[in-house]
């Protein structure tokens, strides 16, 4: 791979890696606009996240969004090809942050595979997001679930939306004790309860969640969901990425639009999952027919903030420039230095808290060597 | 090293005790001194003592491993955090109150005067009521006193203030009390410290 500068920011560094990363296995970038009509997000809103969407007239009256989000746009824009489109992006969406009451660009880069979603595929999927966290920080870790393990037996429990929204939450913060309680208002037998709990509380490496969660699993579509958990740890378990993985069944995502495998990445610097994704294919099927979807997004934004660089020198050498007249010469000067590969900078007189390995003074057509800054 | 962040007050001193029983003790945090952050290399763990209501918003935010946090400051902010344990101390209710003699008008929509925006709002939409939300930050039991609202959503832990003041509670929206909380990445990440400290604190609650 490629050189990648050291005093590039992390989240710099990473808009580069990353493509190179998706083009070496086969992925094709996908450059999008940054405005879609407006409706087609009203159309799917509840995959959205909670933020807003930040809506515009356009020239000919119609309403337009900045694009909030990525994966919608591609689902309905890109050209497929017959069996299987692997593409990725490295763009910005921008939504309106309720909490800080305030327009965000969030930069994301992240990989879509749309058409015949085999096991390879997932498993390809899968090892890219691994990848892809490595290259932040090697101490990284995916908890990977199934979205029909837990989220199907509270389908099958006859209760009100609000009720399996106030559940589906107690689900994600791994609250128990809210869980029990809300099951015993809604007339859920305590047997039940007991089951999704001991499933939604399960975040272990994979072997030894595949155990536990047999030993609970006896619907059909769990049954299903279990065996496609084994299906890909037996495709990745020879991997050196299998060790970063744990089946935290708490993760999950809107059943309208996911189904399968589902994960979330996070990496130890960072307080909140950097990398989102799954399988969501019944969202494909609202706007394509008949195809599988599976994907995911970096995070970008933040990143600087948590993997600081910490620069010692501004740049290698500079040069105080106290000669008018050999303009040429100088300019070979500073050529000469960055063919030695260091960084120079020219000026007039010394920036305050200038930091350089070299100084050099430029005077009557020569170069001389301050003493160390 | 597990962060810690504790609610400074009464709660925090219950469930600073809670810990030290279980082997998490910082007598550092006795000493007559305005210190923030204490530290115990011993023990493992270093305590940030904070305002009760930016608990949650250290534990989202990665500034503290785990907290204790009251179930009234989680419902109205909501954050992005794993909710491991009720430590069933600090119990209390987010209530409605009026004053005794109040009859609720249908005819408008309600006032509704509290610093829990979101479990106002949230309540109300619930039951299909228009209300009107008047923010307080404290002493919301003159609102009503004054006319400048019809009731209050508030927290009742023993009632004193309300009787003092001539109110009653009318509906009760939900119990409060105390609960673990943790911050996502640090639960992937000091796992084992984590449930080493929350099956102790489960014993623990259990004896008690």
């Amino acid at each position: 791979m490629a050189q990648i500068p050291d005093f590039l920011a992390k989240e710099d560094e990473l808009g580069i890696r990353l493509p190179l990363l998706f083009e070496s296995r086969g992925y094709k970038k996908y450059r999008m606009s940054k405005f879609e009509e407006y409706s087609f997000y009203s159309d799917n809103r509840k995959f959205l996240t909670d933020d807003g969407v930040i809506a515009f007239n356009n020239a000919d009256g119609r309403l337009m969004a900045l694009k909030p989000d990525i994966t919608l746009s591609i689902v309905k824009n890109a050209k497929l090809s017959e069996k299987l489109t692997r593409l990725y992006y490295n763009e910005s969406v921008f939504r309106i942050s309720h909490a800080a009451k305030d327009f965000r660009e969030i930069k994301q880069c992240g990989v879509e595979v749309l058409g015949d979603i085999d096991s390879y595929i997932t498993s390809e999927v899968i090892i890219l997001a691994a990848n892809s966290l490595k290259m932040i920080d090697p101490n990284y870790s995916i908890s990977l679930s199934h979205n029909d393990i837990v989220l199907s037996l509270i389908d099958e429990c006859s209760i009100s939306l609000a009720d399996r929204k106030r559940l589906a939450g107690c689900i994600g913060s791994k609250n128990t004790h809210d869980f029990r309680k809300i099951c015993s208002e809604c007339g859920i037998a305590d047997e039940t309860a007991d089951k999704i709990t001991s499933l939604f509380t399960i975040d272990l490496p994979v072997d030894e969640a595949i155990e536990k969660i047999e030993a609970v699993v006896d619907t059909e579509k769990t049954v299903n969901a279990l065996n496609e958990i084994k299906a890909l740890r037996n495709a990745i378990c020879n991997c050196d990425i299998f060790d970063k993985i744990h089946i935290d069944l708490s993760v999950t995502q809107h059943i309208d639009y996911y189904n399968g495998i589902v994960f979330r990445g996070y990496v130890e610097k960072a307080p909140a999952a950097v990398l989102s994704g799954g399988r969501y294919d019944p969202l494909a099927r609202k706007i394509r027919e008949n195809i599988g979807a599976i994907g995911f997004a970096v995070y970008l934004d933040n990143l600087n903030l948590y993997y600081r660089k910490h620069r010692e020198f501004d740049t290698d050498i500079l040069i105080i420039n106290r000669d008018e007249s050999n303009t040429d010469k100088l300019i070979d000067a500073a050529n000469g230095f960055c063919n030695e590969g260091m960084s120079v900078c020219v000026e007039r007189e010394k920036p305050d808290s200038y930091r350089c390995r070299k100084t050099y003074i430029f005077e009557n057509g020569k170069l001389t060597e301050e003493e160390k800054c | 090293m597990l962060n810690i962040a504790l609610p400074k007050g009464r709660l925090g001193d219950k469930v600073y005790d809670l810990l030290a029983g279980i082997g998490y003790d910082c007598s550092e945090i006795y000493d007559d001194n305005r210190k923030l952050i204490v530290t115990n290399e011993k023990s493992g763990v270093c305590y940030l003592l904070v305002k009760p209501s930016d608990v949650a918003i250290y534990i989202e935010h990665g500034a503290a491993d785990i907290g204790i946090v009251g179930k009234d400051i989680l419902e109205e902010s909501r954050p992005d955090i794993y909710e491991l344990l009720d430590l069933k101390l600090g119990k209390c209710n987010m209530c409605v109150a009026a004053p005794e003699s109040y009859i609720e008008d249908l005819d408008r929509p309600l006032r509704v005067a509290t610093k829990f925006t979101n479990i106002a709002k949230n309540y109300y939409i619930s039951l299909n009521r228009e209300i009107e939300i008047i923010k307080l930050n404290g002493s919301i039991e003159i609102a009503p006193l004054l006319g400048l609202s019809d009731v209050i959503v508030d927290i009742v832990e023993t009632g004193t203030t309300l009787r003092e003041n001539h109110l009653k509670v009318f509906e009760k929206i939900m119990p409060i009390s105390a609960r673990l909380v943790a911050n996502k990445s640090s639960y992937k990440f000091k796992n084992a410290e984590i449930l080493n400290l929350v099956t102790k604190l489960e014993k623990e609650l259990a004896d008690k």
